[in-house]
């Protein structure tokens, strides 16, 4: 079982991506679970396309421990599983428990066990802003962290705070940088700022995917890349990144 | 009301449950929590605190230290303890604050590991279990972290496991079940963890058999099965005609290899209305006593949570109940209920009611009044009572 988080500033196409990755993937025959670590819990929409789906952190609060893993998982494209952990009401409560709350109510009920999945993608929500959001990549959980970014300054600046607190915790066990992916925003001088970037914090970009309205045109039919559009050269850009991704943590497909 | 307990008391919890299990054993145990009283988790929950010297320490979590995450003050406060007073291990333990913020403890504890170069253990617990919870993980992540794997096996040598005050309190329980082993030609390795030294317990592979005498050791024993191949009995020795057929167990399975739970072929009765409330473990032993003298097996309302290992131990007609009202439901139809004196309250007000002290729930209430487990006589105890 390898284990992925992705890590990147908000907005900047963590979900958009990891789907097609997912996606990707499944069609190659791998068993694959996607868990969104947001609040927002919109990382699985385009794989699963239900309307809405009751996250984990739902679960807990409405039935306790009353319910099943079944009730949890959801099954979309090509059999992805997809999960939401979900999250407190906004202004209220703490989120980043709450991720970690979900993500341990997902191993207690045997997740990882019962599904046996070959690949698993914690999308995790922007910064990492408190001990919640590094749960993915604590001991146990994610393997590798991928860290996603285009050449705009926030964007940058977000991946070097993600990767500073890879660095910090590297004595405690936790997953380790696995590199950059660039998602273009087609700025200025954007292949040369993200090199930068990856000198300065000592990893690489394992990928690079063009800017593409193929992309929004999926999203408005609340689709992945890879289903809505499997011939487009951007289809085929997010099946070169899964393949590049798989080869860092030594799987060829 | 759900979830509340208005009338009868609360176990100690799994912070305590951790203290408890490692107090003997040399090492220096930290609780990562705002400073203050100290006391629950040591004179409260802990009649060995006035007796004998343990390193149990309060991190003195701050307000800002929580917020800022600052992990590194404990690190440091604890390594430099640990030049001072130069403890055999480190345990340290969560409690709600840091619960509550995320702070990953067995991280913290790999990296005190790392720079202070000593056994360090780090524990999840958050106040808001059972000691069964936290004791259990202790014993068990000591066996893992701590025992010699290159133990040869002997035979008629034994463990005792789970024997801690929360269950057994201090009034010679554990030395006599011990005298009992002995006299019956085993030898003790070490007992987890009363009375016994680190030293002894990292031999723990050495043993042929392992018993245990409560929850609490139940962890460790699947841990030594699977490590060792050690099979285990469990079962608490109490009345004669029960320690008996424990004894018996611990030889058939040092000679076939295969565990045992002395009290499992005595099913609770399905008709009977006699009640045991409690810990599983002993409470299933001294209702299988009863049964062996009565012929009806009393049914246990077993009261504790979270041990995922116990659900192999109970009988299909005993109940698993953690709150008030559960609990006050499942003996509600009760004659004779034998239990903790803080129960009495919630117990149908015409059964019959023996008591049975347990300091995990009422600490040093009734500490006289707790039994030596071996010295109970199953018909004096329910003397009266016609069953
Ligand atoms: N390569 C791309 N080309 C064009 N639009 C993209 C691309 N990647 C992401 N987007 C768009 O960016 C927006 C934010 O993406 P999303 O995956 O929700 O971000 P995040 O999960 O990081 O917050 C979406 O509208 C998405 O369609
Ligand atoms: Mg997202």
């Amino acid at each position: 079982m390898i284990k992925l988080a992705i890590y990147g500033k908000g907005g900047i196409g963590k979900s958009t991506t990891v789907s097609n990755l997912a996606a990707a993937l499944a069609e190659k025959g791998l068993k694959v679970m996607q868990i969104g670590c947001d609040p927002k819990a919109d990382s699985t929409g385009s794989l699963h396309h239900l309307d809405r789906v009751d996250t984990v952190l739902e679960l807990v609060k409405e039935r306790k421990n009353d319910f099943e893993l079944e009730d949890m998982v959801h099954e979309g494209y090509k059999g992805v599983l997809c999960v939401e952990a979900g999250g407190p009401t906004p202004g209220m409560g703490c989120a980043g428990r709450g991720i970690i709350a979900a993500l341990e109510k997902l191993a207690e009920k045997g997740a990882y066990e019962k599904y046996k999945p070959d690949v698993v993608f914690y999308d995790v929500l922007g910064d990492v802003v408190c001990g919640g959001f590094s749960m993915p990549m604590r001991g146990g959980y994610a393997d590798k962290v991928f860290i996603i970014t285009s050449g705009e300054n926030m964007a940058i600046h977000a991946a070097a705070n993600i990767a500073m607190a890879v660095e910090n915790f590297k004595g405690r066990g936790y997953a380790q940088l696995g590199g950059i992916i660039l998602n273009c925003r087609d700025v200025k001088n954007e292949a040369e700022k993200v090199e930068e970037l990856a000198e300065d914090i000592n990893s690489k970009i394992v990928g690079r995917l063009s800017r593409s309205e193929t992309v929004q045109a999926a999203e408005d039919l609340n689709m992945t890349v890879l289903e809505a559009f499997p011939d487009s050269e951007m289809a085929g850009e997010y099946r070169l990144l899964a393949t590049k991704i798989m080869a860092e943590c030594g799987v060829e497909i | 009301m759900r979830q509340a307990r208005t009338v009868i008391s609360t176990y100690s919890a799994d912070t305590f449950g951790v203290c408890s299990a490692l107090y003997e054993l040399g090492g220096m145990v930290v609780m990562h929590d705002a400073s203050g009283c100290n006391s629950t988790y040591t004179t409260h929950d802990e009649p060995r605190w006035y007796n004998s010297d343990s390193l149990v320490f309060i991190s003195g979590l701050t307000e800002m230290d929580a917020i800022m995450g600052n992990d590194d003050k404990l690190k440091d406060d604890v390594i430099s303890a640990v030049e001072e007073l130069k403890p055999k291990f480190v345990a340290i333990a969560g409690t709600p604050i840091p619960m509550m913020n995320g702070c990953d403890l067995e991280a913290v504890a790999m990296e005190i590991e790392a720079e202070a170069g000593l056994p360090c253990f780090g524990f999840q617990t958050n106040g808001m279990q059972s000691y069964l919870v936290g004791a259990s993980e202790a014993l068990c992540e000591f066996a893992r972290r701590l025992t010699d794997k290159d133990a040869k096996k002997r035979q008629r040598a034994v463990n005792v496991l789970g024997a801690t005050p929360l269950d057994f309190s201090i009034n010679g329980s554990v030395e006599s079940i011990k005298k009992l082993l002995k006299d019956s030609g085993w030898e003790i390795i070490g007992t987890w963890a009363m009375g016994s030294s680190l030293d002894d317990l990292a031999r723990a592979g050495e043993a042929a058999v392992n018993l245990v005498i409560s929850s609490v050791g139940l962890k460790t024993a699947i841990y030594l099965n699977q490590t060792f191949g050690t099979p285990y009995v469990v079962g608490t020795p109490n009345d004669k005609c029960f320690s008996e057929m424990v004894l018996r167990d611990l030889e058939l399975a040092e000679n076939d290899g295969k565990s045992r739970i002395s009290f499992s072929n005595l099913e609770a009765s399905a008709e009977t209305r006699i009640y045991i409330v409690g810990e599983g473990v002993t409470s299933r032993s001294l209702a299988a006593a009863i049964g062996i003298k009565s012929g009806i097996v009393p049914k246990v309302v077993h009261t504790l949570e979270g041990l995922p290992e116990l659900s192999g131990v109970l009988s299909k007609m005993d109940n698993q109940a953690m709150e008030e009202e559960e609990i006050q439901k499942a003996a509600s139809d009760a004659q004779i209920v034998i239990a903790d004196p803080l129960y009495r309250p919630i117990l149908p007000g015409n059964c019959r009611f023996i008591a049975l002290p347990h300091e995990a729930f009422s600490g040093r209430m009734f500490r006289k009044d707790i039994p030596d487990f071996t010295k109970i006589d199953v018909e004096k105890m329910l003397g009266q009572y016609e069953i």
